[in-house]
């Protein structure tokens, strides 16, 4: 993905799904709902449109938590994460 | 000199606290909890502070090894308590493996505009982050008895999420900038 060509309304989707982690290859709109990034993502994960995410056809993102990123100095581009809940610090 | 609270020193706190050291901040760290000999696999508390509390442990081991000195406290973080325990900060770290606990943290520093990292894991080594207060939104676990980082076996990964805290936490000591991470075993990225 060229970040640099990405648009204002648009971010880059990165992945974490079973300790693996990736990028979409496109480019998203920043103000997807949840609901059409976890079909994306999970779509992605089931054809292996993500390099460094193995095929995984029971990928399930239910319960996965989306963060959006407006951009920074070191990365000038909108950044949308999905990836598991955090709960620990961790005892 | 620049007073760090971190609370919580299980596995995200404790190897904070190590990688803090030379930062020349005065490092108060709040944990009510004890070692278990469990601990030691995925903790920077070691076999012989077993029954301590991790504070006192905590303290005892950096003092042991490099001659640093932190300042214990044995509470339980509560509602009632927090601003004796957490006022006064010029940094908190939040190191906590509790959704509530982080709620009364996050409401004490929003309400006096403390800076606060937080540090956070997912089950099984599989994510890590390290978030400025601003953007942390707190996740509480999807079920009781969920699995945690203790068997030790993600233990490298627990330090890397250390010390991409200790990172962002010693860079803001040292001129302000505010660094994030979000952490996976594939890498780094900076948010």
């Amino acid at each position: 993905m060229n970040d640099n060509a990405m648009r204002a309304d648009e971010a880059r989707l990165n992945v974490t799904w079973a300790g693996q982690n990736g990028d979409l290859p496109d480019a998203v709109p920043f103000g997807a709902t949840e609901g059409d990034i976890r079909q994306w993502a999970a779509e992605a994960i089931r054809t292996g449109g993500i390099a460094g995410i193995r095929v995984d056809g029971n990928v399930n993102l239910r319960g996965f938590v989306v963060d959006r990123f407006a951009p920074n100095e070191a990365r000038p581009y909108n950044l949308i994460q999905i990836r598991p809940k955090t709960p620990f610090g961790a005892k | 000199m620049k007073r760090v609270i971190v609370v919580g020193v299980g596995a995200l706190g404790s190897h904070a606290v190590l990688l803090l050291r030379n930062t020349g901040a005065a490092i108060t760290v709040v944990d009510f909890d004890r070692v278990e000999q469990k601990n030691v696999l995925s903790q920077f508390h070691a076999r012989p502070h077993a029954g301590k509390t991790k504070v006192e442990a905590l303290k005892q081991t950096m003092q042991f090894l490099f001659g640093a000195k932190i300042e214990p406290n044995p509470n339980r973080l509560t509602a009632d308590n927090v601003r004796a325990l957490l006022g006064g900060a010029d940094l908190v770290l939040d190191c906590l493996d509790d959704g509530d606990a982080r709620r009364i943290v996050q409401g004490f520093v929003r309400a006096n505009a403390i800076p606060c990292l937080h540090g956070a894991l997912a089950a099984g080594g599989e994510f890590g982050r390290v978030v400025w207060d601003e953007a942390f939104a707190i996740d509480d676990a999807s079920s009781a008895g969920a699995a945690t980082c203790e068997d030790g076996q993600h233990l490298p990964f627990i330090a890397l999420t250390a010390s991409c805290l200790a990172h962002a936490a010693a860079t803001y000591l040292r001129g302000g900038d505010r660094l994030g991470f979000s952490v996976s075993p594939g890498g780094v990225l900076r948010i």
